[in-house]
C-alpha cells in the first residue's frame, strides 16, 4: 500500500552542507556495545536501520584520542587506521542502503575516566567529574588546548578517510567542548574563560578547525545541549543556549539539540514513566522557533507516532526526525509509514533496557520490543525478515501468552509453522504486561517533562504490536479464558509444545537477601500483599505500608511511589545499598528519588526484614544485626522473589511414555516458567526459541559469532567472508 | 435431537478497497474469508443442545472457500457438512439461499435448525426467516438465550430498547441466535485434523432436488451496483498529533455545549 500523503513532508530531503540526507529520519549518535572493536556487529546494526529506510545513522560517541576513554563503557574510537578500517565496514553498509554515515567525535574531559589507557584527561579548570567518581582532569593550557584541537582534526580527518558523511564536534552531555563553554565546568580568567565570547572560544575554534580540514567533503554537525537544566549555574537556552547557536551557526551545516547532561542524561533520554513523547520541545524547540539557526536542525523526544514527526515538522521545531530508542525498537520505522503499514511500528515503550546495558559497561544493547536489536550480526537476526522453518509442518501449541509465549507465537507464525495455537488462562493476552502497564499513580503534582502523570502505562505497547501482529497471522490462532491442563495439552494434537505459564511472587517472603521465608510473612492474610495484588486492588490496604524490595529493579520502589502517591505512610525497606539499583542504569533513578522524597517515603537501605507480626515488622542492619528496630505498620506489601509457573511442564516431562503416545515430539519452557526475568529477557527467550525452533536441540541456544581476537591469527574471516560482500550486498 | 445449522463462509473486506469491474461486488484481491461470527455462537448453542447422542449438521451454500467454515464448525464437534454449490449461485440473494437450504433441511428433517441472525457482509437477516417461512417452521429471532429439550424450547429474545421476550415454542423450530449467547468452543489441533476426515457432502441443485428456476422464482430483487459514498458535507478532519487532536475535539465539545 502507498503512504499517506500527510507523510509526505517526512520523505522530503534535506540538504547538510555538501551531502542530502533523503529524508527526514535520522538516528542520532547512540550506544550500542559495538564501538570499533565489533565492527561487526556496529556495520550490521547501523545497516539494518539503513535498510529500514532512515536517511542517516550514526555511530555512537567516538573517541578521538586515548585521553578520552570511557572504560568499561563502551564508545567507538578512532584512534588509527585499525579504527578506520573497522569503522569503514558501517560506512559501507550504510552507503549501501543509500544512508549518510555520521560520525560523533568525542573527547570527554574530565567525564572520561580512561581506565584502559590510563591517559590523564585535560578539562578546562580542574574541577573532577560530577559523573565519575573522584576523576579529577589536568587544567588546560594553551599548548593543552591546540593539542586538544588537534586531535579533533586528525580525528576528522580519519573519519572522512573512513568513508563518513557528517562529522560532528560532540559538546553535548557536558563533554569537553560544553565544559569550556559552561560556567559550572569553566572557572578560567584567560581568553578562553570569563565572558560569553571566551567561554564559547574553544568549540568555535575547534568547528572551524575541523571544518577547514573536512568541510568540503564533509558536512558538520554539532550536538549541542540547549540547556543544561541547571537554572543560572549553567547555560539556560533563553540566555547562552541560543546565543552560542548563533555565535557559530555558520561553522555547522546541522544541529543535532539535546538538553541536561551525562550526570543526568535520563533528562535527555527520559524514562516513559516520567517522560512524554517530545518531551525536549520547550527547550530545544526554542532554537528554531526563535529564527536562532539558519541551519537544520535535528532533535529528539522518543517519537514513534508518524502524526507527532509531521507536527514537528510542519510547527517548525525541527526540520529532522531524531531518534536513538525508536530506531532501535523499530529499525524498520521509516519504511512502514513509507509502505503505509504504521499499524506495524513496533514502538519503543521507554524502558531504557537498552540503556542499561551501555550503563553497566560492556554488554550488548538489547531491547524489550526487538528481541533482535544487537543480534543483527552475530545472530544474523533481522527485525522483519523470518525464513520457512525446516519443520513448518509441525502444529505448535504455545501455553501461555505473556511476553515469552506471545513473541514466540508471533516469531513461529512469521516462520511459517503449519499451524501455531496460543492459549491463554486469562481474557486477554499480555501475561503480566496488563497489571505491570496499569503500574503508576497522579497526583495531581507537576513533574518537569510529563505533567502529573507517572506511569508504566507504555510498556502496554509490548502487547499492543504484538496484538496486531497476530492477528495478522493466518496459521496463529489465539484463544482465550482456557486453562490447559496436563492431559488437555497431550491430546491436543501438537507436535511442538511451548511451556509459557510465567511465575508468581513468593507469598512467604522467600527472599534472595537470606534465601528463606520470613517468619510471620503470609500474604493469605488480608493485610499482606504481593505486588501484583496491590495493583489487583481486591485487598484493602492500610495507611501505614511497609514494602520490602529485595528485588533490585523497579517494582517495589514503584509500589511504594503509588501508595504513598495515594496518600499512605510507606517505609521502604531494601537489603541493598539503595533502592532500586537497577534503576541507575536505566536512568530511571534520580526522578524516581525526587518523586519517592517529595512522597515522604521513609526509605531504609541495608536492612532487612526479621519477622512480620500483626500491626508492626521488625528490622535489622544487614551489617550488624545487633542494630534493630520495629515499624509500626497495617499493611505489607512483599516484593520478594518471583517463583516458576512451571508445574505444567514438569507434569508433562515426567511422562514421556505419554508425550510419545500422543506423538509430542519437544516440550519447551521458556520465560519467567524457566526463570523468573526481567521482561526483556522474556521476550528474547520466546524470540530465540521460534528463531532456532529447526536446530538440531532448539531448548539449547546455537552459538553466536563472537567478534575477538584469535590468538596469532592473522586473517579476518568475518571480516572477509561476511562484512565485505554478504549476499545482500552484491547489487547488480 | 438433531440440529441442522447454516452457516456462511463470508467476505471481510480490507481497510482499503476497490469494486470489480461490473460495479456489483468487492474486487476479490481485497477480501479474506471467515466463519461468520454469529455462526459461531449458533454452532455451538447447536453442540450444548444436541448433547452426546444428538446429531449437529452443518450446512453452507458457497464456493470451495466456504469449505474452510465448514472444516472450522466440523473441528468443534459437528458430526456432518453439507456444501451446496454450482455456478448458477453466484448472485443468489439471501431468499434465494433460503430456498436452496430449505431443501437440505427438507432431506434432514432435524428436530431444530439453528441460524445467525444475520451474516456480517451482506447483513440482511433475511435468510433464517425465509427458510423458516419455505418450510413452515415455526420461528424465534435473535435469541439470547435457550433452554429445555424434549419436545419443546425456552427461548428469550432480544428486543428493542433492552426488552426481553421469552417464548415457548414447540419442535421442530428455528431460530436465529445473537451473538453472546454462550461461549464458542474453539478446536485443538487435532480435531482440526481429525475434521477433515468426517463426512463432507458436496451438492449441486440437481442432486436436491431443485432447478435453477425454482431457486430463481424464491429470489427477491438483484443487485445492480454498488457505490462508495461520496464524502459529505460539514465533516472536519481532524489532522496533526495526538495532542493537538484531543486539543480540537475539546474546542469542539466546549463550543456545542456552550452552544
Amino acid at each position: 500500500m502507498a503512504r499517506d500523503p500527510k507523510y509526505d513532508i517526512l520523505f522530503e530531503p534535506i540538504q547538510l552542507g555538501p551531502k542530502t540526507l533523503k529524508n527526514r529520519f535520522y538516528q542520532v549518535p547512540h550506544c550500542i556495545g559495538a564501538g570499533s572493536e565489533k565492527p561487526g556487529m556496529q556495520a550490521y546494526h547501523r545497516g539494518i536501520k539503513a535498510e529500514g529506510g532512515w536517511g542517516a545513522c550514526c555511530t555512537e560517541y567516538c573517541s578521538i584520542h586515548p585521553e578520552s576513554d570511557d572504560t568499561s563503557r563502551v564508545s567507538a574510537r578512532i584512534w588509527d587506521e585499525g579504527d578506520v578500517r573497522n569503522l569503514k565496514a558501517m560506512t559501507d553498509r550504510l552507503h549501501h542502503f543509500g544512508a549518510l554515515a555520521g560520525i560523533e567525535l568525542w573527547y570527554g574531559g574530565p567525564h572520561a575516566p580512561c581506565m584502559e589507557s590510563r591517559a590523564t584527561p585535560r578539562g578546562p579548570s580542574q574541577i573532577p567529574s560530577d559523573f565519575e567518581l573522584n576523576i579529577h582532569p589536568r587544567y588546560m593550557d594553551k599548548d593543552d588546548i591546540n593539542e586538544v584541537q588537534q586531535m579533533y582534526v586528525d580525528a576528522a580527518l580519519r573519519a572522512r578517510d573512513a568513508g563518513f558523511d557528517i562529522v560532528y564536534v560532540y559538546g553535548a552531555h557536558a563533554y569537553l567542548p560544553f565544559q569550556f563553554l559552561s560556567p559550572f565546568y569553566n572557572r578560567r580568567t584567560d581568553e578562553y574563560g570569563g565572558s560569553f565570547e571566551n567561554r564559547a572560544r574553544f568549540w568555535k575554534e575547534s568547528l572551524e578547525k575541523v571544518r577547514e580540514a573536512v568541510g568540503d567533503d564533509c558536512a558538520i554537525a554539532s550536538r549541542f545541549a540547549v540547556d543544561h537544566l541547571l537554572g543560572a549555574t549553567s547555560i539556560q537556552v533563553g540566555e547562552d543556549g541560543v546565543r552560542f547557536v548563533e555565535y557559530v551557526d555558520d561553522l555547522v551545516d546541522l544541529w543535532d539539540l539535546t538538553v541536561g547532561d551525562i550526570a543526568e542524561w535520563g533528562q535527555n533520554a527520559g524514562p516513559s514513566r516520567f517522560f512524554e513523547e517530545n518531551h525536549e520541545k520547550p527547550f530545544t524547540g526554542q532554537v528554531k522557533a526563535g529564527n536562532h539557526t539558519n541551519k537544520p536542525v535535528v532533535g529528539v523526544g522518543r517519537v514513534t507516532n508518524p502524526d507527532t514527526m509531521v507536527a514537528i515538522i510542519q510547527s517548525g521545531q525541527f526540520d529532522i526526525i531524531g531518534a536513538a530508542r525508536p530506531s532501535i525498537s523499530d529499525p524498520f520505522l521509516p519504511k512502514k509509514i513509507e509502505e503505509g503499514r504504521p499499524e506495524d511500528i513496533r514502538e519503543c515503550i521507554g524502558c531504557n533496557q537498552c540503556i542499561s546495558r551501555w550503563e553497566i559497561g560492556g554488554p550488548p544493547m538489547v531491547c524489550t520490543q526487538n528481541a533482535t536489536a544487537g543480534e543483527e550480526y552475530r545472530r544474523g537476526w533481522h527485525p522483519e525478515n523470518y525464513s520457512k522453518a525446516g519443520n513448518a509442518d509441525k502444529g505448535v501449541l504455545v501455553v501461555g501468552a505473556g511476553p515469552a509465549g506471545m513473541e514466540c507465537a508471533m516469531v513461529l507464525g512469521k516462520r511459517q509453522m503449519s499451524a501455531v495455537h496460543l492459549v491463554e488462562t486469562d481474557s486477554d493476552i499480555g501475561g503480566c504486561v496488563n497489571w505491570i502497564s496499569k503500574l503508576g499513580h497522579s497526583d495531581g503534582k507537576e513533574n518537569l517533562f510529563r505533567g502529573t502523570a507517572r506511569g508504566l502505562g507504555e510498556w502496554a505497547r509490548i502487547v499492543n504490536y504484538r496484538q496486531v501482529q497476530l492477528h495478522k497471522l493466518k496459521n496463529v490462532e489465539v484463544h482465550l479464558n482456557s486453562r490447559l491442563s496436563a492431559a488437555d495439552v497431550l491430546e491436543y494434537g501438537a507436535e511442538i509444545v511451548v511451556i509459557a505459564t510465567g511465575c508468581h511472587f513468593a507469598t512467604d517472603g522467600l527472599n534472595a537477601a537470606t534465601h528463606a521465608p520470613i517468619p510471620g510473612a503470609d500474604t493469605s492474610l488480608d493485610w499482606q500483599l504481593t505486588p501484583d495484588e496491590v495493583v489487583l486492588g481486591d485487598k484493602q490496604i492500610g495507611q501505614r505500608v511497609l514494602v520490602l524490595e529485595n528485588e533490585g529493579y523497579y517494582m517495589g520502589a514503584t509500589i511504594a511511589q503509588k501508595l504513598a502517591g495515594e496518600g499512605k505512610d510507606v517505609t521502604l525497606v531494601t537489603q541493598a545499598a539503595d533502592v532500586a539499583g537497577y534503576m541507575h542504569y536505566t536512568l530511571e533513578a534520580p526522578m524516581l528519588h525526587r518523586d519517592l522524597h517529595r512522597l515522604n517515603v521513609d526509605i531504609r537501605t541495608y536492612t532487612m526484614v526479621d519477622s512480620i507480626e500483626p500491626g508492626a515488622v521488625s528490622l535489622y542492619n544487614v551489617w550488624d544485626d545487633r542494630h534493630k528496630d520495629k515499624v509500626e505498620v497495617d499493611s505489607v506489601v512483599l516484593c520478594t522473589q518471583r517463583l516458576s509457573n512451571d508445574s505444567l511442564y514438569r507434569e508433562l516431562k515426567a511422562d514421556p511414555a505419554a508425550l510419545e503416545r500422543e506423538g509430542i515430539e519437544a516440550v519447551y519452557l521458556i520465560g519467567d516458567a524457566q526463570a523468573p526475568r526481567m521482561i526483556v529477557d522474556s521476550v528474547f527467550d520466546g524470540h530465540r526459541l521460534a528463531r532456532e525452533i529447526d536446530s538440531p536441540n532448539p531448548a539449547m541456544p546455537l552459538p553466536f559469532i563472537r567478534e575477538r581476537r584469535l590468538w596469532g591469527d592473522t586473517g579476518n574471516g568475518d571480516f572477509e567472508s561476511q562484512l565485505l560482500a554478504p549476499s545482500d550486498m552484491v547489487t547488480a | 435431537m438433531k440440529v441442522v445449522v447454516p452457516v456462511k463462509q463470508v467476505a471481510v473486506v480490507d481497510e482499503d478497497f476497490e469494486l470489480a469491474d461490473d460495479g456489483t461486488a468487492v474486487d476479490p484481491d481485497f477480501l479474506e474469508w471467515s466463519l461468520n461470527e454469529w455462526d459461531e455462537f449458533s454452532v455451538e448453542a447447536a453442540l450444548q443442545l444436541a448433547g452426546d447422542d444428538g446429531e449437529v449438521v452443518v450446512v453452507t451454500v458457497g464456493d470451495d472457500e466456504a469449505t474452510e467454515g465448514l472444516l472450522t464448525c466440523l473441528a468443534k464437534g459437528a458430526g456432518r457438512g453439507i456444501r451446496v454449490w454450482e455456478q448458477s449461485l453466484t448472485s443468489a440473494d439471501a431468499l434465494a439461499v433460503a430456498r436452496v437450504l430449505a431443501a437440505v433441511v427438507e432431506r434432514e428433517s432435524p428436530d431444530l435448525v439453528l441460524c445467525g441472525v444475520q451474516s456480517s457482509d451482506a447483513v440482511n437477516s433475511a435468510t433464517g426467516i425465509g427458510l423458516a417461512g419455505f418450510l413452515d417452521l415455526p420461528h424465534v429471532a435473535v435469541a439470547r438465550a435457550i433452554s429445555g429439550g424434549e419436545g419443546s424450547l425456552t427461548v428469550e429474545r432480544e428486543l428493542e430498547g433492552g426488552l426481553v421476550e421469552v417464548v415457548r415454542i414447540g419442535l421442530p423450530a428455528l431460530l436465529t441466535v445473537q451473538t453472546g449467547i454462550n461461549e464458542p468452543r474453539y478446536a485443538n489441533l487435532r480435531a482440526i485434523k481429525q475434521a477433515r476426515e468426517k463426512p463432507l457432502e458436496v451438492l449441486d441443485l440437481a442432486g436436491l432436488g431443485l432447478s435453477g428456476d425454482d431457486v430463481a422464482g424464491a429470489s427477491g430483487g438483484r443487485l445492480r451496483k454498488l457505490a462508495v459514498p461520496e464524502a459529505g458535507e460539514g465533516a472536519e478532519m481532524l489532522t496533526g498529533s495526538a495532542a493537538e487532536v484531543a486539543t480540537r475535539i475539546r474546542e469542539i465539545v466546549q463550543d456545542r455545549l456552550s452552544a
